[in-house]
């Protein structure tokens, strides 16, 4: 009986490894017909990361949401395009894009000292980078920092312009230490729990921190400011030219517009305007 | 970057891995050791404890027992942390964590040992603490040593899960580099640094298990 039973088992086994062969082969097939029969329906690969709300996260439906994503989708929609989801790890995002994995990085992605590094498209929303405090911390200023310790995420705009000479290095020196988290989800609970003095964070992320826990608010000294934009493959000047004027198009029948409502944290960036 | 600065770097979060390494070791070794006995207890309630911490260390992420170790107090306690808090958080979760596992091997070895031997030994009038340390104990060890060093091996590798506190090893120190540098050589390195470690680790382990075999 067991034996008879372990055949069985081993013969499902290995049906269901075929069976999963044999189902590769089909969708090869199909991929490669619905290419030679005049390209059918585009495939638009989109390329954030899942842990950068409001622009890019599981919202609370459990899909995925926010602000670049559903903007994505409109211009998706605005080409009978087909959208496609890429999440990535943000530490992994020129290895997707170089790979082809995904056809862009959209994701709250700041254009500002990466100018040289990907072809972008217009900027379609401004941003600033601050500083958060608990509103019964001792710190007022930027001064005020010394000796403190700081919390940031890593690969953000806020970590690139504290490590950089031109931008709040000097700063950044004065801190007790700079930690360096992987997410702000993360790094926020860390200020709350006591572990660290402040973080150095993008405002539009920061007031979505902020307006599910109150109790936070920022320096009135900013550490810089910034654009988002859209970045492609350095080179991939079609595709970004296509998006721009999807863009503009949705700027003026008012989508962007509409879309930038459902993020109250992110409309007063917005800093594309219909033409008069 | 040049390269050079970039191995600076790295090299500095190499130092941060072993002294998580070496501290994680030192307390989980011999913590391991108590658990077995705590398990192995008459005591029935001291064993089911031991059982659950077993099952809990071993059934959850170590990843998630870190995120615990360190919020806890907070989340649970209500207690404000300090920031130097983190490395006592990320010593505790990974101690805790290395033990039950440690704990479960030095079982394997301790059970391996044939009844006989505890029957002579009560014969020849030895205590039974002087059993386990002068009879049971040099073999058991012995025994259990490859899946010690497999053990050790993987923890050398672990220690990256200190990212997920803002600790910078080695590991984190390669993904913030590769992201500011647009590059993959960080990771390379990374991987190099690794196997070294894991290199010598083997050697050290190797020699030990060859010291063990007096009696071929």
């Amino acid at each position: 009986m067991k034996k008879f039973l372990a055949v069985l088992l081993s013969a499902l086994c290995l049906a269901t490894l075929l069976a999963g062969c044999n189902k590769k082969e089909t969708t090869e097939n199909t991929s490669v017909q619905a290419v030679s029969s005049e390209e059918e329906k585009f495939v638009f690969k989109h390329g954030f990361d899942l842990d950068y709300p409001p622009y890019s996260y599981i919202n609370d439906d459990g899909e995925v949401g926010g602000f670049d994503v559903e903007l994505c989708q409109a211009v998706c929609e605005y080409y009978g395009w087909e959208y496609q989801a890429v999440p990535f790890n943000w530490d992994a995002k020129d290895a997707e894009l170089n790979a082809g994995n995904c056809d862009c990085i959209w994701s709250g992605f700041t254009r500002n000292g990466r100018e040289d590094d990907y072809t972008w498209s217009i900027s379609y929303s401004d941003n600033t980078q601050m500083i958060m405090v608990a509103d019964d911390s001792d710190i007022k200023t930027l001064a005020d920092l010394t000796g403190k310790v700081v919390g940031v995420q890593t690969a953000t705009s806020a970590y690139e312009l504290l490590q950089d000479e031109e931008g709040q290095k000097k700063l950044c020196d004065t801190f007790a230490s700079l930690e360096v988290f992987d997410t702000y989800t993360v790094a926020f609970s860390s200020l709350k729990a006591g572990g660290i003095d402040a973080i150095a964070i993008d405002v539009t992320s920061g007031n979505f921190l902020m307006s599910e826990t109150p109790g936070y608010h920022f320096l009135e000294e900013t550490l810089g400011s910034e654009q988002y934009a859209i970045g492609f493959r350095k080179g991939d000047t079609e595709l970004c030219e296509k998006i721009n004027a999807a863009l503009k198009a949705l700027v003026e029948d008012g989508t962007y517009a509409e879309i930038g409502a459902k993020y109250p944290e992110i409309e007063p960036f917005l800093c594309l305007k219909p033409e008069e | 970057m040049t390269f050079s600065t970039m191995l600076r770097t790295m090299s500095s979060g190499m130092l941060r891995t072993l002294l998580l390494f070496i501290l994680t070791l030192a307390g989980s070794i011999p913590l391991g050791m108590i658990v077995v006995f705590l398990k192995k207890s008459k005591i029935r309630p001291i064993s089911w404890l031991t059982k659950i911490y077993i099952a809990i260390m071993r059934g959850t992420p170590l990843m998630l027992q870190l995120l615990v170790w360190y919020f806890g107090p907070y989340y649970v306690l209500g207690m404000k942390i300090t920031s130097g808090y983190k490395f006592i958080a990320l010593l505790i979760g990974f101690i805790m964590n290395y033990a039950a596992y440690f704990a479960e091997i030095y079982r394997s070895g301790i059970e391996s040992m044939p009844v006989g031997q505890y029957e002579a030994a009560e014969i020849l009038g030895y205590s039974r603490i002087r059993t386990f340390f002068k009879i049971i104990l040099p073999q058991v060890v012995k025994r259990i040593l490859p899946a010690v060093t497999n053990e050790v091996i993987t923890l050398v590798k672990d220690t990256s899960l200190a990212s997920a506190l803002a600790y910078q090893e080695v590991f984190s120190l390669a993904k913030q580099i590769s992201a500011s540098q647009t590059s993959f050589l960080p990771f390379v390195v990374a991987g190099v640094f690794y196997f070294v470690a894991n290199y010598v680790v083997a050697i050290v382990m190797g020699r030990i298990e060859k010291s063990m075999q007096y009696y071929k």
